[in-house]
């Protein structure tokens, strides 16, 4: 079989399994207890028991709630495949408008947890490799079971107990300082918008504003970040050590030690070579994951990613978000898994898809 | 015979591979750390009755109410820097009155002392006993009998007001005030009432006026009840007293205010036999946290905390007691009043309690976290066999049976997988309500799906090994291949996710307790940081902090590097190349 029907069963499994999500998305909320019209209702109005009656119908009407089951389900699944998830029972506002606004700061927390934990996994995973049999090396294992292992919710507590409470270095929520709720800072603004013409007023951009910018939202981002990075990096040490250890005893690397390099050579030109395989293919796996990955981290910190409102969500029980959230994540896990399995091949190209 | 001796053979050679695999386990140093840890865990959960006095959430069992003050720290927090919390005036908790229920002077073997400026008034012990329950954890502090204080004047000599005392000394040893004083009194008054010109029935011939005190035995000492006003609903003051404006009273105590009780002949209220009770069903409590004592609108004396300004002068020696003034007109008739005392007692609550500390409830933390190791250990033990035993079947089903089977199964798990996992959890925790079986059984169906991919994996191979299709050939049923030749060669991995999967299970509750979703009848260490962080917003509490997290940490690490050791022991191919 070559890799253009591999491709393709891959295409449909994967649509199976996406239409299969779609269907439990559809059952499991179908199937919750309570009326959404009730929820969608204000409580405290004072009309008369018909001029409710009525409100409620045209809630229905509105909603869609009074369409027998099979034109729902259809709508359902039509409004899914445009990425059309209606509105938020909760704030009204457009599911898709919330997901673009608190994409960006998700992205940058997991994308740079997930970044950095990789990144310090592998390095220290070979400089492991290097001291393999010593007490530094099971010590390090045993450091990373322990820390993959923390409720990462108490290790973003401790976080916050140190570095906020005691120590006052960061700041304990939000995303940048609260200050800036209403906009960037004054002069920042000034500068960067064309109210006027002249060339030197663009030019005046300050550099110390900018870097009071970026150090807001760096300072915002760090015990997060600190605590995710801290929570994911043991399983990089951990898969890097592993597969580091497979690939050590082959041929090639005594070959490659006998010709006298040193050892640092052999371990990252030789030996890291052949061990990236599962090292890249877990890192794209785990990237399909970062849409759903930090609900408690972003929770504790109330930083207002993806994760947190996931979590507002579900307290809630925000039909509509909740939905397009587990759709979406599922769409994102399915696409990570077929972008693992190509990666196979293009890293090795031994690898024949079948 | 053979039988028997085959089978004893057998049993004998499964014993010498469980004892030679437990002596490889025993030389690997991770899972010598871990099963210590699990070994200290399990102790704490069994024993957990054994190692604290309080109940699982940390109250008194007896009366259930909280030991300790609100939100305070452990004891040790006195030897502790300051950076770190530690305060060296840091109180603890002390019962002043050893035996309330049955008070007796100390000629009588008890703990009160007795002053008195009049030779007509004479202490003893009785038997009338109160049958008032004492407040404030002094349950344990029980006993029968009162104290009976007498006053008796013959026909024709002086009266006058006839001051008595019933006090305890006792020594304060902290640097810093206690946190609230929780005192309590009963009392019945009788005398003669043979008053001249008046009916027997209601009058009481000598007066009583009562003073509970409290402050150093050399500075000056508080009046603490009776309260003045009648402000707010937790204040009592018994029915049927009337107040008196008593000023410029003798003896070293402060009164900054009015507000003497007096049992007097007209408002008294009497029952049985000319008796008078301070409250009819109830006796009266004092507590320095009542909003009368510390309103600044009240008339009473407290600028601010009464606890602190009563224990200022510490640390030292200090008493505690009652004064009873005999108002004593003079009459021409022989007089005698008896005062009976029951329940009569005084505890402090302090700035530090335990081991561990105490919550914004007062409830005992240590005695919570020893709790919290049995729903720990009995949740992630009973959701590692759960979905073990649902992941195996699955995976014994997919790998053995055939297509359409195998296809399913594995296309349900792959939804499964591809789901977000703590959403769904946490929708369906919401749905079903957070009970601890409830939690078991979700955790459990949702947790099988990476081990029966392993399980297929595994059996998909050995299908085609040659002893099965030697017994196949043989003619053996499919149920006795899986059980006898498919099954044992599963086995070392049923043992490693036996252990891999409690952490999971234990940090999922945690997690879950942490969001909110606990049971509300038991007290998880998850639901131990909600209550810090979330209810009571004591981000900066560390010594509530840390405790239960480290628990969790730990109790999950002894399960992964006990697993981590089994995968060593079990997969040759894992071991360490040199």
């Amino acid at each position: 079989m070559g890799l253009r029907s591999f491709i393709l069963k891959r295409l449909v499994y994967s649509f199976v399994l996406i239409l299969l999500v779609i269907v439990l998305n559809f059952v499991i909320f179908k199937s919750m207890p309570g009326d959404p019209v009730q929820f969608l209702m204000k409580p405290w109005t004072r009309e008369s028991p018909e001029v409710r009656q009525q409100q409620e119908q045209e809630l229905r009407d509105l909603w869609g709630f009074g369409e027998p089951f099979e034109v729902q389900a259809v709508k359902y699944v039509r409004n899914l495949f445009m990425f059309n998830f209606g509105r938020s029972f909760v704030d009204k506002i457009s599911v898709t408008t919330s997901l673009e606004r608190r994409l960006p700061y998700t992205l940058m927390l997991l994308g740079g947890s997930a970044i950095l934990s990789i990144l310090l996994g592998v390095i220290i995973g070979i400089l492991v490799i290097q001291r393999r049999g010593t007490v530094v090396d099971s010590g390090t294992v045993t450091g990373s079971l322990v820390m993959g292992s923390l409720p990462t919710f108490w290790l973003g507590l401790v976080f916050l107990l140190f570095f906020y409470s005691m120590l006052h270095w960061f700041p304990n929520k939000g995303a940048f300082p609260d200050a800036w709720a209403f906009g960037w800072p004054v002069a920042l603004t000034a500068s960067s918008s064309y109210t006027s013409t002249s060339l030197s007023s663009v030019l005046s951009f300050n550099m110390v504003e900018a870097w009071a910018l970026v150090a807001g939202y760096l300072r915002h981002l760090f015990l997060p970040l600190l605590t995710l990075t801290v929570f994911s990096v043991g399983g990089w040490i951990l898969l890097t050590r592993a597969t580091m250890l497979d690939v050590i005893t082959e041929d090639y690397i005594v070959t490659a030690r006998a010709k006298g390099l040193t050892e640092r050579t052999v371990l990252f030109k030789h030996a890291l070579k052949n061990a990236s395989l599962p090292i890249i293919t877990s890192a794209a796996l785990s990237f399909g994951f970062i849409l759903t990955g930090a609900i408690i981290t972003e929770t504790v910190f109330t930083y207002p990613g993806l994760g947190a409102w996931t979590w507002m969500a579900i307290r809630y029980l925000d039909y509509t978000v909740l939905m397009a959230i587990f759709y979406i994540v599922s769409i994102c896990v399915v696409v990570a898994n077929i972008v693992a399995d190509l990666l196979y091949g293009v890293i090795d190209p031994r690898i024949k898809y079948g | 015979m053979i039988l028997l001796a085959r089978t004893q053979g057998k049993y004998e050679f499964m014993l010498r591979r469980f004892l030679g695999f437990m002596s490889s386990l025993l030389k690997n140093g991770k899972s010598i750390f871990g099963l210590i840890l699990i070994s200290v865990f399990l102790v704490l959960a069994l024993g957990a009755s054994f190692l604290t006095p309080y109940t699982a959430i940390g109250e008194d069992p007896l009366d259930r109410l909280a030991p300790a003050a609100s939100n305070v720290p452990p004891t040790w927090f006195r030897s502790l820097p300051t950076w770190l919390g530690g305060n060296p005036a840091l109180s603890e908790n002390m019962v002043i009155v050893q035996n309330p229920g049955s008070p007796r002077l100390i000629a009588d073997g008890g703990e009160f002392g007795l002053e008195t400026d009049n030779p007509n008034v004479s202490a003893t012990a009785s038997n009338i006993n109160y049958p008032y329950d004492l407040p404030f954890g002094y349950k344990r502090y029980g006993g029968e009998g009162s104290l009976r204080l007498t006053y008796t004047r013959q026909g024709g000599t002086a009266g006058g007001e006839v001051r008595t005392v019933i006090f305890k000394e006792f020594d304060f040893p902290y640097t810093g005030p206690p946190s609230s004083f929780y005192a309590a009194i009963a009392m019945q008054v009788n005398g003669s009432t043979a008053l001249s010109g008046v009916p027997a029935v209601d009058k009481l011939q000598v007066p009583v006026k009562v003073n509970v005190i409290l402050g150093p035995v050399d500075g000056r000492k508080w009046q603490i009840w009776p309260p003045v006003e009648n402000i707010f609903y937790d204040v009592r003051i018994p029915k049927g007293f009337t107040k008196d404006a008593l000023t410029g009273a003798p003896g070293p105590i402060e009164r900054p205010l009015v507000g003497a009780l007096v049992f007097d002949n007209v408002t008294g209220e009497f029952i049985d036999s000319g008796w008078v009770t301070s409250v009819k069903n109830e006796l009266s409590t004092i507590r320095s946290s009542s909003q009368e004592l510390i309103n600044p609108k009240s008339p009473f004396p407290f600028p601010s905390d009464p606890a602190r300004i009563v224990f200022s002068a510490n640390p030292g020696k200090y008493m505690f007691g009652v004064e009873i003034v005999f108002v004593d007109t003079g009459s021409a008739e022989d007089v005698s009043t008896t005062v009976t005392i029951d329940n009569f007692g005084l505890l402090l609550k302090g700035t530090s309690f335990g081991l561990f500390g105490a919550t914004h409830r007062g409830w005992d933390i240590f005695s919570q976290l020893v709790h919290g190791t049995r729903i720990s250990l009995y949740l992630g033990i009973s959701v590692a066999v759960f979905s073990v035993a649902i992941g195996l079947a699955v995976g014994l089903a997919a790998g053995y049976s055939g297509r359409i089977i195998d296809e399913l199964l594995m296309r349900i798990t792959d939804v499964l997988l591809v789901l977000p996992g703590l959403p769904l959890l946490v929708v369906l925790i919401a749905i079903l309500g957070a009970s601890i079986d409830n939690l078991v059984i979700l955790l459990g169906v949702l947790g099988w799906m990476g081990f029966a991919r392993m399980v297929r994996s595994q059996v998909l191979s050995i299908k085609e090994r040659s002893y099965v299709e030697a017994a196949k050939a043989i003619g053996a049923g499919r149920f006795h291949i899986i059980i006898n030749h498919v099954l044992p060669s599963v086995m070392s991995l049923v043992y490693i996710s036996l252990a891999t999967a409690v952490p999971g299970a234990v940090t999922a509750e945690a997690a879950l307790s942490w969001l909110g979703f606990y049971d509300p009848m038991r007290m998880s260490w998850g639901r131990m940081l909600n209550e810090a962080v979330v209810e009571a917003g004591a981000i900066s509490s560390w010594w509530w902090i840390l405790p239960p997290g480290v628990c969790i940490s730990f109790l999950a690490a002894s399960f992964i590097l006990v697993g981590y050791a089994l995968d060593e022991v079990l997969n040759p191919k894992l071991r360490l190349r040199k």
